[in-house]
């Protein structure tokens, strides 16, 4: 009996580690960037915008999408299977209202080897702009736009597999621009 | 009647005082040890007791987690409901035509023309989830998410554009990283 009692304790034990180990690195692959840390500049932004939606309104919002519509339908199929669109963006009157502190609160996230940087462009006059992607494997988890201008701080974390075919084949839709992200090449019908 | 006695007992005693302390004297407390009688027995710890706490609740951790993880699992392929799905997966697809059906197959990643394609079962799409059948508040909900949705969007790609009219315009030594994906 007492010996069954530490064999199943011993096994709970490593179950329950294996439970804690699990948990620790799916939080550790989470692609979701916390932003918080900037909600004291809505203080001193003259204009500022906060958009926060998890999975069930975005699929909430995709049943609005006409199927019909070609532009909307390619941007449901690009929200579709998509986990959060988390957006803050600050605008303010004067320079140097946000500190270098608050940029590298949500750059300090963007680490390997959870994050990727794609773009990373910075300029004196017009600041940063860096384009984060997650990557697990070939799989996508999620993305993230960090722009820093004299005037401005926008950041942008999409959760989910963004699919960056598809991405890229809205250019066009809502301006969504050519990243130099090639499509992957499939065979159309007249190619056949 | 001296007060003094009353207060540290130093003056002169009052004879009341002294007789009523004789009286009460005998309720005064008398150390001695507690007798619980043979039926109150102290119980015996379980020396166990704490590792079988520790057990219970690590068994709850295990049963929150398998839930939480079975939760989770399942709610992503409800959640899918692009209509395409792979020939494994048993769902009520929508009604799409063939040729959309076709052409919508054909952007699929790493899936050419020429693969055999996914049997698409032509089934009626469940009225619970059509927009005539949302409640006035869920609509209200679902349009404050598609304008939040769109913002997000349109925010998303003037950042992109930003970032890549930059990349392009700037020199080669302020492009500090760029990788080409696809």
């Amino acid at each position: 009996m007492k010996l069954l009692f530490h064999r199943i304790s011993r096994a709970l034990l490593i179950s329950a580690l294996f439970v804690i180990t699990t948990t620790i690195t799916v939080h550790a692959q989470d692609p979701r960037i916390r932003l918080a840390a900037l909600d004291h500049l809505a203080t001193k932004a003259s204009e500022t915008v906060d958009v926060n939606i998890d999975e069930r309104l975005i699929q909430l919002a995709a049943k609005l999408f006409n199927d019909k519509d070609v532009d909307e339908a390619k941007i449901k199929k690009l929200v579709n299977g998509l986990k959060g669109i988390y957006v803050k963006s600050f605008e303010f009157d004067d320079e140097n209202a946000y500190s270098t502190a608050d940029v590298d609160s949500i750059r300090s996230q963007l680490r390997e080897p959870a994050w990727s940087r794609l773009v990373n462009v910075t300029s004196k006059r017009e600041g940063i702009v860096e384009v984060y992607i997650a990557l697990n494997g070939p799989d996508v988890l999620g993305l993230a736009v960090l722009s820093a201008e004299p005037k401005e701080l926008t950041i942008v974390n999409i959760v989910g597999p963004v699919d960056l075919e598809k991405l890229a084949k809205l250019q066009g839709n809502l301006n969504i621009p050519d990243l130099g992200i090639e499509p992957t090449k499939t065979k159309t019908k007249n190619e056949q | 009647m001296n007060e003094e006695y009353l207060w540290d007992k130093s003056g002169e005693p009052d004879p009341e005082i002294q007789e009523l302390e004789q009286i009460l004297g005998v309720l005064r407390y008398q150390p001695k040890p507690l007798d619980l009688g043979d039926e109150v027995q102290p119980r015996s710890r379980n020396r166990y007791l704490p590792l079988i706490a520790i057990a219970a609740t690590l068994l709850i951790a295990l049963i929150a987690g398998a839930l939480w993880l079975r939760v989770r699992s399942k709610t992503v392929p409800q959640l899918n409901n692009a209509g395409i799905e792979s020939p494994k997966r048993q769902q009520v697809i929508p009604k799409i035509e063939h040729q959309k059906t076709n052409d919508i197959l054909a952007t699929i990643p790493g899936k050419s023309s020429r693969e055999p394609r996914p049997k698409v079962k032509e089934v009626k799409h469940p009225r619970t989830l059509e927009v005539s059948n949302m409640t006035a508040s869920e609509r209200q909900q679902a349009l404050e998410a598609k304008e939040q949705l769109m913002i997000a969007l349109r925010l998303t790609s003037e950042k992109l554009n930003l970032a890549h009219r930059k990349a392009q315009s700037a020199s080669p030594n302020q492009i500090r990283n760029q990788h080409k994906v696809g």
